[in-house]
């Protein structure tokens, strides 16, 4: 009898999961900022709590749906290279679009590699006047200063998107932009390719 | 004896300092003249002397490579990680002395009340300042330092420069630099202190370096663009919007996709006139840092373009004069003829 209570307590709390799961992927689509940033912080703890287990390949593995899909990387490797977008081929905006998405995974996967107690907290929303929103939050580091977090998103079709980061009021996007940008202009596009996979390349082996 | 000795050797230090950064600064002086005649091509308006500094960033890594990281490593094989910490914390209260006067400079009151009962804390209750207690109940270091004080009171940050064996700087950050070392005890006692002190800085900075060095795909770029921004931040209090950033890239972007050819020269005007990077979204933003963005070369390029239009000016008199005188030449050619025809 205890068993059969049992059996029926697991098919109850599995149909639960079922119906919050379903739910989860029906809000999807229309998730708001804060949701999109929200779902990405809990998805990459999760990685960091598992970190040393899963391994630099298991963590890619991991953080390739959560960061591809929280993020407008496409746009990201537009606006990075700036007005050199124009004078690129069609196949090699793709290839640097493929190898944009590859180096923002594996450096989210080399950098958040374990876990020691750190939390995302969320402080403030706003949105801009050009129809953008920003997160404001911060990570808690134990025995650290806390960083802060702001998260720049843009509407995509019906999903918000994470467009920028600016980690304690240094502008991710800005960075790469200038970086990209004159690697460009002093030693062009097979260059900056050879040194995007050289940076993969090093994140998988650190 | 020994500490007279100490006394000599630290103001012949200091005295070989600061002909250095005399020294550097004449230097790039002389580079102020020459580069205004040869523009350089560069990405960043901040950065006009970016062929020197190339050079000192690499003269600055090589020494790192060879002589301070070698120390370093040295240094934090030896020591157990507890008392790195406590010879940071100890320098860093000394800092917190500075942090005051400048918090006072900035008539940030109530801050520097905050900062007051920080150092209190920790040089009584923190063991001269070994243990960072007053973190612990609640009084968070701030950071502050001259450099801030001066763009508070609306200094020009001036260009970004590299000075050899200092690192990444703003011309706005020598005299910062030259006022926090006067404020700080740790500069008048003997050569052993200052050393660990320098030891400790570059043994703490092992992590950012590091990451420089993984994340970076041009290490040069990369550590301008983001001292920049993290002065920036600090001098405004992270109140600067960054966010912004964003809109004026998308513009372009936009700018970029709605190029029409009969347009396309107008769009490639718009986007010369309004460059990326966050100096000039800081003047957008708010008129008090306006001049922030106004660096000395910018000064120097704006002689320069007031010359070239002067110059201009006088072709286009010339010219004037040359048309006057050709119209009067017509006029009585023209006159001439009437007068046959008649």
């Amino acid at each position: 009898m205890a068993l059969k209570n049992m059996k029926l307590a697991v098919i109850f709390i599995f149909c639960v999961l079922m119906a919050a799961h379903t739910s989860v992927q029906a809000e999807e689509s229309s998730a708001t900022a804060k949701q999109v940033v929200d779902k990405f912080q809990t998805e990459l703890i999760a990685v960091m709590k598992n970190g040393k287990q899963l391994g630099y390949a298991g963590r890619y593995e991991k953080l390739n749906d959560p960061v591809s899909n929280s993020h407008d990387l496409t746009k990201i490797a537009r606006i990075v290279i700036g007005k050199e977008w124009e004078k690129l081929s069609e196949a090699q905006q793709q290839k640097l679009v493929d190898v944009f998405v590859r180096l923002s995974v594996a450096s989210y996967a080399h950098n958040f590699k374990d876990y020691s107690g750190e939390s995302f907290v969320f402080d403030s929303e706003e949105e801009t006047t050009r129809g953008g929103v920003v997160v404001h939050s911060h990570l808690l580091i134990p025995d650290d200063k806390p960083v802060k977090f702001d998260y720049m998103l843009k509407e995509k079709g019906t999903s918000w998107r994470i467009i920028n980061i600016i980690a304690n009021g240094v502008s991710d996007l800005a960075l790469k932009r200038s970086e990209y940008t004159t690697i460009l202009q002093r030693e062009g596009f097979d260059a900056l390719i050879a040194k995007i996979n050289e940076k993969i390349d090093n994140y998988s082996k650190l | 004896m020994f500490k007279l000795y100490c006394g000599n050797r630290n103001t012949h230090i200091q005295k070989i300092v600061s002909g250095m950064v005399i020294g550097a600064s004449i230097l790039l002086g002389g580079c102020a003249t020459t580069e205004v005649a040869k523009p350089q091509e560069t990405a960043n308006k901040a950065d006009p002397y970016e062929h020197f500094n190339r050079t000192m960033f690499t003269f600055n890594d090589h020494v790192d490579d060879y002589v301070a990281k070698p120390i370093s490593d040295g240094y934090r094989w030896i020591t157990p990680q507890f008392m790195q910490t406590g010879v940071y914390n100890f320098f860093s209260n000394l800092k917190d002395i500075n942090v005051v006067i400048n918090d006072v400079l900035q008539a940030k009151f109530e801050q520097s009340a905050h900062d007051t009962g920080r150092l209190a804390v920790n040089t009584t209750m923190g063991l001269a300042g070994f243990v960072d207690v007053a973190s612990r109940v609640g009084l968070e270091k701030n950071e502050e330092d001259f450099e801030q004080t001066l763009a508070v009171w609306g200094v020009p940050q001036g260009s970004y420069l590299v000075l050899p064996l200092l690192g990444p700087s703003t011309v706005r950050g020598i005299p910062g630099s030259v006022f926090d070392t006067a404020a700080n005890p740790s500069s008048y006692v003997g050569m052993p202190v200052q050393l660990i002190s320098m030891i400790n800085t570059r043994a703490s900075a092992e992590g950012s370096l590091k990451f420089i060095d993984e994340a970076s795909l041009d290490p040069y770029v990369f550590t301008r663009e983001s001292f920049l921004q993290w002065r920036n931040n600090l001098a405004t209090d992270g109140k600067t919007e960054a966010s912004l950033d964003v809109d004026n890239f998308e513009d372009e972007l936009l700018a970029g996709d709605k190029d029409t050819p009969s347009k396309k020269g107008l769009s490639a005007e718009s986007n010369t006139a309004t460059p990326p990077g966050f100096t000039l979204r800081l003047d957008e933003e708010s008129k008090e840092f306006k001049q922030t963005s106004n660096s000395f070369s910018s000064a120097s390029k704006s002689f320069d373009t007031t010359s070239k239009s002067f110059e201009e000016a006088t072709h286009k008199l010339d010219k004037l004069k040359k048309s006057k005188k050709l119209r009067k030449h017509r006029y009585h050619f023209s006159h001439g003829n009437y007068s046959t025809v008649k």
